[in-house]
């Protein structure tokens, strides 16, 4: 059968998941710990974990935290976020994860993607691309988590990134991120249609019709999500939320987010079996 | 004593997940590419996942080939997982590949990017389906896995043995049907990941020492 | 042992230069000055630093975690109810020109408490594109707006003046818009007017906090000739740089008399609610379709602040020459007392962006003001006080004493 994966995204900072809009004003929402072994629980197919600061501060601080995630929880995970030489890929392998995700790095030098492919397996290399539509039409890929102009169009650097070796993609859509307006349609058909390995839709998932949406729509692989089951996960569980860092104003006043009709796993797989796409339940 | 089982590290792919599952089932395992600690393994666990010619290089380099060979031939279980699966066949049809550990003739194959007029993405980096095909699944490491059970799979090449006799499961891939897994005497082996199959997957290590009266 | 150097301290800054033991800022941040009476000899007051090396503005954000901000809020209502109008007239007034902070003030006004807000803005002085979008997302989510188009060729002037006169880009732009809420206000007999943040807040003495009622020395003058526009009297503005009085009447403050008859109280918002930044930044996407800016605004780490003018990263350009603090450092130290970020992280902050050079919107400032670059760039140069500022062994400038201790005399 051909399967789609539905993929939770834990942006990290510190020692709390946090979640911003457009990649931007990071708000903590509680423990990574907390949150993966949920998704894990409700039938999370892979989990992917972002240092959203580390190529801001040049640091990856996540090995404690997946270490503790790898010990309990027996599926794929993947790992971004300031990774930048083959060195701080081993290192990160080395602790549980089972693919990394380049993005920054890539960019400014993607010789890496080639030397980490070879060495480690081009499906342990997954690419992300982070785009920004222009007034043009256009869209083009940013670094250091949506700060950065680059100049490079999306689709040329998706070709490129699989020319080298990358075995994934994850395709942002930053315009739409933390907006919980649905995903990028034309963004993410267009770069499905263009490369030969699987695309993972990310940016904008806002009720679970927008992931049946983008399924249907484009020739997707996996679609990641994080505000429509962050702040579903919030509203029902306990925060853990170390005080000491990170905007915990949200929190504490207890509101919520009225873009998103937040759900839980289980409703976004129900209803895309419901629409003939088929998935593990 | 209890049992000893290696898992064989030659450099590739994530062990560590590997070796959680071995402790939290109560598999009694130490992570080694020394050949000594391979000699008097009572299991053997051959991981890994990137290039099967990669892979071989250093097999033969830590002179592990020849050990794992004779220790399968006499009569050593062992568990091959990915990449591990498939090297222990003939040879792979991967350009430049030499021959695998040929303790299950056959060969390797790459999915197609195209197929019936689909384009096939590859990797297959899914949950996919492991159905029977003609081996009976109770007295193997799969007997709490039900018919058509979901397990994790991420991998661009798949085993064709010669013989369809060791075939246990069967895998359907956007209309591409590959064998999923293998067994043949002391020898089993996944294509998928059972250590990143959740509960499922984790079980089947349990049952796999089990049946090998490991634990 | 180094010696000491003797080095002149420009603006009246202290000679030592300190870095909050907190924060990340420096003891060289000027506390907000009275603009019209600012000229290039004005001494600065600048942010007090305890006996422990920590700031006012963290001071008061300690002060701030223990406010009773149900007491502060029951405060606010009070006030809005005494205010509220319901026979259709607005009874308060939101100025703003699009920026997170005026769609948030106004939204909740007019929707958590039941005001009537009329907004009012003086429009940056080169409006950029997501700037305008914002601002009328803004007024699209409901409310009605007045906006005052100054005299084109006048602001080009007191904008050049105070570049040239002050190196600060801004000072036109702070004026009219300190200026023009008070006279609206007072010709649509509104009585309330309501700003965002407490100056409190960023380093005013703490004593302006005990009640949150602006100084009213910022709203009125007496005297015509008191007056200094882009650091230039008024008198000689009209004889050597052909403008009359009434060209200058939209950056003059109101006067007394004007807004003693309309009996208007200056509130802010800040001080009845607490405020967050990140959390305002939150609602006004939710509420306002306000959107951050595609790219990091130079000189900082930031995408959703003082986004609206494309002057405003050469005014930050301006501050860092002048007092050797950039965006980084103000946006960083704020962060951190609002404990988004740790110190640790502020200082790396600032490290990687302070003082970067706005190059994306120089030209079109520069074009603006018809000046060039070279010219902008040797008036930096005189701006630069010897005490913060000397060159390395490549003769390029560099900041003598940084926050991460790196600087040329460090």
């Amino acid at each position: 059968m051909k399967t789609v994966r539905i993929i939770p995204r834990l942006d990290i900072k510190g020692p709390n998941l946090v979640k911003g809009i457009h990649l931007e004003g990071l708000r903590v929402l509680g423990k990574p710990a907390d949150f993966a072994k949920f998704y894990y629980d409700e039938g999370a197919d892979e989990l992917l974990f972002m240092d959203v600061v580390a190529s801001l501060y040049e640091r990856n601080s996540l090995h404690n935290i997946i270490r503790e995630t790898a010990k309990s929880i027996f599926i794929p995970i993947t790992v971004g976020g300031g990774l930048r030489t083959i060195s701080d890929i081993k290192d990160v392998l080395r602790v549980g994860a089972d693919k990394v995700c380049l993005n920054t790095a890539a960019l400014k030098n993607p010789q890496l993607i080639k030397d980490a492919s070879r060495m480690f397996g081009s499906s342990t290399i997954v690419v992300a691309i982070e785009a920004i539509k222009e007034p043009d039409g256009s869209y083009l890929a940013y670094t250091d988590n949506g700060r950065e102009y680059t100049g490079v169009d999306v689709f040329e650097w998706s070709q490129k990134v699989v020319e080298l070796g990358a075995g994934e993609i994850v395709i942002t859509s930053v315009d739409r991120e933390g907006t919980g307006q649905g995903y990028d349609i034309e963004l993410v058909s267009k770069i499905t249609n263009l490369v030969s390995v699987p695309v993972i839709a990310h940016g904008g998932a806002g009720k679970k019709e927008h992931i049946v949406d983008i399924l249907k729509s484009s020739n997707a692989s996996s679609a990641m999500i994080s505000s429509l089951f962050h702040y579903h996960f919030i509203k029902d569980n306990e925060s853990r939320a170390s005080n000491l860092e990170g905007n915990v104003e949200f929190l504490n006043q207890k509101r919520s987010f009225h873009t998103f009709e937040p759900c839980q796993i289980k409703d976004v797989k129900n209803n895309l079996i419901e629409n003939q796409i088929e998935c593990r339940i | 004593m209890s049992k000893k089982v290696v898992i064989i590290d030659y450099q590739l792919g994530n062990l560590f997940s590997v070796k959680q599952a071995c402790d939290i089932v109560g598999i009694n395992a130490i992570i080694s590419s020394d050949k000594n600690d391979i000699l008097n393994a009572d299991a053997l666990i051959l991981p890994g996942v990137g290039a099967f010619i990669e892979a071989m290089n250093n097999l033969i380099k830590l002179e592990l080939d020849t050990f794992i060979k004779q220790k399968v031939k006499n009569g050593t279980p062992i568990f091959g997982i990915c990449l591990g699966q498939q090297l222990l066949f003939t040879k792979s049809e991967e350009f430049g590949s030499g021959n695998g550990l040929d303790l299950i003739p056959g060969t390797i194959k790459r999915f197609p990017e195209n197929f019936e007029d689909r384009l096939i993405k590859v990797p297959h980096i899914a949950w996919n389906t492991i159905y029977k095909s003609g081996q009976n699944w109770e007295l193997t490491a799969l007997k709490e896995i039900c018919n058509n059970e979901f397990m994790y799979f991420i991998h661009s090449y798949f085993v064709k043995p010669d013989n369809d006799s060791v075939v246990l499961t069967l895998t359907n891939y956007d209309g591409i049907e590959f064998c999923s897994s293998i067994q043949h005497n002391n020898i089993f082996a996944t294509q998928f990941h059972p250590e990143k199959s959740s509960d499922k997957g984790v079980s089947i290590y349990k049952n796999w020492a089990v049946i090998n009266n490991i634990i | 042992m180094s010696e000491k150097l003797k080095l002149e301290a420009y603006y009246g800054l202290p000679d030592e230069v300190k870095f909050c033991t907190k924060c990340v800022m420096s003891n060289q941040r000027p506390t907000s000055a009275i603009e019209f009476k600012h000229t290039k000899d004005s001494k600065k007051t600048t942010m007090n630093f305890d006996e422990h090396g920590v700031c006012d503005a963290c001071r008061t954000s300690e002060i701030k975690d223990n406010i009773n901000w149900g007491m502060r809020e029951e405060e606010l209502i009070k006030l809005l109810d005494k205010h509220r109008k319901n026979d259709g007239s607005y009874d308060c007034l939101v100025p703003g020109s699009g920026g997170k902070d005026s769609a948030y003030q106004s939204h909740v006004l007019k929707y958590k408490y039941n005001m009537n807000p009329l907004t009012v803005t003086w429009p940056p002085i080169l409006y950029t594109e997501y700037g305008l979008k914002n601002w009328r997302n803004w007024l699209d989510s409901g409310f009605d707006n007045i906006s005052f188009y100054r005299n084109g060729k006048v602001m080009k002037l007191l904008t050049k003046l105070s570049i040239e006169n002050l190196l600060h880009p801004f000072q036109t732009f702070i004026l009219g818009q300190k200026n023009l809420a008070p006279k609206i206000a007072a010709k649509h007999g509104i009585n309330l007017i309501f700003y965002g943040e407490n100056e409190a807040e960023y380093g005013n003495p703490i004593a302006d906090n005990m009640s949150s009622l602006r100084d009213k020395s910022y709203h009125s003058f007496d005297n015509l000739e008191d007056i200094y526009l882009a650091g230039v009297t008024v008198k000689e503005l009209i004889e050597n740089h052909d403008v009359r009085l009434s060209d200058l009447m939209a950056f003059l403050p109101p006067k007394k008399e004007e807004l003693e008859k309309a009996n208007i109280e200056v509130h802010y918002l800040g001080y009845y609610l607490k405020w967050t930044p990140q959390e305002v930044y939150y609602y006004a996407v939710e509420n306002t379709g306000f959107k951050a800016r595609p790219h990091r605004t130079q000189g900082t780490f930031s995408k959703y602040s003082g986004i609206d003018d494309k002057i405003d990263d050469l005014h930050f350009y301006t501050t860092f020459i002048k007092f050797g603090i950039g965006r980084a450092t103000y946006d960083a130290a704020q962060e951190i007392r609002n404990r988004h970020l740790t110190r640790e992280e502020g200082v790396a902050l600032v490290s990687r962006f302070d003082g970067e050079f706005p190059d994306r919107y120089f030209n079109d400032v520069m074009e603006y003001i018809d000046m060039k670059p070279d010219d902008f760039y040797a008036l930096c140069d005189k701006f630069r006080s010897p005490h913060l500022w000397g060159k390395n062994v490549n003769g390029d400038w560099q900041l003598r004493h940084n926050v991460s201790h790196t600087g040329l005399n460090d």
